[in-house]
């Protein structure tokens, strides 16, 4: 055999991901929480001559999926019958874990565990024995540590092995003898549909028949078989025999558990106690504000120096291109357009690498999930699953991995409530905008002001999902279960590079969408041919001036509106168009920004406003049309933020007109 | 042997077994695949007025209240 397919299933969170990148030297990203992965994700390698496919699978509890991402794992496993499957699993939460194998077991596709993050069961005084364990199961186990790498060889090695001689299970879970009556009574009736017999074992159809399990049901309807499966199975109760059935899988687990490890479960871990202080009711949204603003304050401050640093480099090169370059037009070109614009995006390279390492931390900590936690109790009242809170901060990041992640919400509605919020959530590339006019206009509150920002983004999405419910998606949230993670230090390897994965993106992203963009700005500005660069009668100032009605009553410019306009595309290039329509000539984009009369305080808070409110990106609508498979909802989600944008950015900016004086 | 009551109920620090789960079948399926199931027993880690944070063997899962007053359980003794 050359070709084998290993598929790496498990629950939620036991290290699927990291094994997989350990194992191809892939890297997807992972992250202390349960649902990082919700689509499969496919690696290759060789070894000792063959091709190893390696695909990995979003987490499930069990082979009954509740959610979308769960399903893509349960329906490749079931449907594309992978060569092997590599069950990782957790070897500090041994007892759970086991469950799911029970259920592999029942489908006789050949099984590896691997024992992952044995270290931590080690460390904890909790060792497992390892061959005790396979020699229960009639499954091989391999201890592997997928941070360290420790134990890939091997797993290799026996899935590969297992592929060749494809062993059969017949070591499954006995039900009782009641239930083994009816078990082979539904075998017998199956096995006249054919088709379905030569799909799946007739065993594991019977089990999940008995178990009342909806999905096996309407795989087999219309089938030769159904007419009598239904007869049998109108005649018993279902609930009874699946409430046994889990109590008898949990039974054959806890036989072997004692005899393959010493230690109890502890009653009280570090991670408990932590969970006391973080999770309390009157403290918990307090400290989840706090960590917030400590988290914006310091992207602010200690990126500034970083940034001085590469302001300088960019105007030097900027003066460089003006004083030296023949003819003026190219001058103005690399001047102006690139530099201006690339340049003025780049700058914010510092603030963009801190916040993905703040990120990483929070992701890595397992503090993700207590905040979807503190946050159940406010977000139901409105109508919004606590679940819905962990898309919302990855939205911090970008929206589009954020969108991806609403996967792992059960209900339908919910997870179409929390699609269309999250483009209120602020994500990286809105942050230059803040950080440029924040520090131009609020230069000793900065810091306040971002994260002013970032919260009003959280409630306006939060708001939103209320009026939602109200309106176009009655009914009730889906009640919140969600497993916390034990929480972990960090590692600086995963926070480091998980940073520069994320930021070297950025920087990607500045050499093709933006420059792009920046480009045709410069065009516009500069012709048609003979009118003075970024002046009234070029292509740019025809386009602000025909949008600047709209925008007028927010106290914004024909050439803020031109901004905007190509800010649809990525909202960097709000920035990147200024950059270029201001031009670097002598002063940088913060000083002609400063002398620009027909900028205040307060405009600059309503430019901030609109920015993080209006239409999503390019990029985010596109998942947006994915996701919900709608053009409509697409559709809606570009009409309701630019209304919602407008009206607030109206709002904003004339109270603080009030104050402050001048939109 | 307590009496039966929803674990929305206990208290911080009180540890009771799961005597039944009243939701629909796909919840009880796929809380037995989490472990919460009849027999399972269970430690109330943190209570904020009926939202929990339960331990099962070593996996801690946060639930609302909602699904709290649907597992039924007896307090140990």
């Amino acid at each position: 055999m050359t070709g084998i397919r290993i598929a790496l299933a498990g629950n939620p969170n036991v290290g699927k991901t990291t094994l997989f990148n350990a194992l191809t030297g892939s890297r997807q990203h992972v992250g202390n929480w349960p649902g990082v992965t919700v689509e499969k994700k496919t690696g290759r390698i060789t070894r000792n001559g063959h091709t190893v496919e390696v695909i990995d699978l979003p987490g499930t509890y069990s082979l009954t999926a509740c959610s979308a991402d769960e399903v893509v794992a349960r329906d490749y496993i079931l449907d594309e019958k992978p060569d092997v499957v590599v069950q990782v699993v957790d070897a500090t939460n041994l007892e759970r874990n086991l469950y799911l194998t029970t259920q592999l077991a029942e489908l006789k596709t050949p099984i590896v565990i691997a024992l992952n993050m044995a270290d931590m069961a080690e460390a904890q005084g909790d060792p497992i024995d390892r061959e005790k364990l396979s020699e229960f199961l009639e499954i091989p186990v391999v201890r592997t540590v997928g941070t360290r790498g420790d134990g890939l060889d091997a797993l290799l090695d026996a899935a590969i092995r297992e592929a060749e001689t494809s062993p059969h299970h017949e070591h499954t879970v006995g039900y009782g003898s009641e239930a083994e009556t009816m078990i082979a009574t539904l075998t017998d009736a199956l096995s006249a549909d054919r088709d379905l017999a030569g799909r799946y074992p007739l065993r594991w159809l019977a089990v999940r028949l008995l178990e009342g399990d909806e999905n096996v049901l309407s795989r087999l309807r219309k089938g030769p078989a159904s007419a009598r499966v239904e007869e049998i199975l109108s005649r018993i109760d279902t609930d009874e025999y699946e409430a046994l059935m889990a109590d008898k899988r949990y039974e054959a687990i806890s036989a072997v558990l004692p005899q393959v490890r010493k230690a109890n479960p502890r009653e009280m871990s570090p991670s408990d106690m932590v969970d006391r202080v973080v999770t309390d009711r009157y403290l918990g949204i307090p400290i989840f504000l706090a960590l917030m603003w400590g988290a914006f304050e310091l992207t602010f401050t200690v990126a500034t120096p970083f940034m001085t640093t590469i302001d300088g480099g960019v105007a030097w090169l900027a003066e460089l291109v003006a004083g030296s370059i023949e003819p003026a037009w190219l001058a103005s070109l690399l001047g102006d357009g690139i530099i201006g614009g690339v340049g003025s995006v780049l700058i914010f390279l510092p603030n963009i690498f801190l916040l993905f390492l703040i990120l990483a931390v929070l992701e890595d900590s397992g503090y993700l999930a207590r905040a979807a936690f503190i946050m159940d109790r406010p977000l139901y009242a409105l109508g919004l699953p606590g679940k819905s809170f962990v898309p919302m901060l990855v939205g911090f990041g970008c929206n589009v991995p954020a969108i991806m992640a609403t996967r792992s919400i059960e209900g339908e509605k919910d997870r179409l409530l929390t699609i269309l919020v999250n483009p209120f959530m602020s994500c990286s590339a809105r942050l230059p905008v803040y950080i440029l006019f924040a520090g131009v206009f609020f230069p000793e509150q900065a810091g306040s002001v971002v994260f002013f920002l970032y919260v009003l983004g959280i409630a306006v999405a939060i708001a939103s999902a209320k009026l939602f419910r109200s309106t176009i998606l009655p009914g009730e949230a889906s009640p919140f279960i969600m497993e916390m993670p034990p929480y972990r230090i960090p590692t600086a390897t995963t926070a480091l590079l998980h940073m520069w994965t994320r930021g070297s993106m950025y920087v990607r992203k500045a050499g093709t969408i933006i420059l792009t963009g920046v480009l045709v700005v410069w065009i516009l500005a500069s012709f048609p041919f003979g009118v003075e660069y970024g002046g009234a009668g070029s292509f740019a100032g025809m386009i602000g001036h025909a949008i600047e009605p709209l925008v007028a009553p927010l106290g914004f410019d024909w050439k803020v509106a031109v901004a905007l306009i190509f800010g649809f595309i990525a909202k960097e290039i709000v920035v990147g168009s200024l950059g270029t329509l201001y031009g670097t000539g002598e002063e940088t984009l913060p000083s002609a920004l400063l002398a620009d009369p027909g900028l205040s305080a307060a405009t600059a808070l309503a430019l901030m406003v609109f920015v993080l409110l209006y239409t999503p990106c390019v990029a985010a609508l596109g998942v947006i049309r994915k996701e919900t498979g709608s053009w409509k909802w697409t559709g809606f989600s570009v009409a309701y933020g630019l209304v919602v944008a407008w009206l607030l950015a109206f709002a904003v900016g004339h109270a603080a007109g009030l104050f402050m004086g001048g939109i | 042997m307590g009496a039966v009551c929803p674990l929305a109920l206990l208290a911080a620090g009180t540890e009771a077994t799961i005597a039944d789960v009243r939701a629909g079948r796909g919840m009880r399926l796929r809380l037995a695949g989490m472990g919460l199931c009849p027999d399972a027993r269970v430690r109330v880690q943190c209570a904020d007025r009926g939202s929990l944070i339960v331990s099962v063997g070593d996996a801690r899962y946060a639930l609302s209240r909602g699904i709290a007053m649907k597992i039924l359980v007896m307090e140990a003794a």
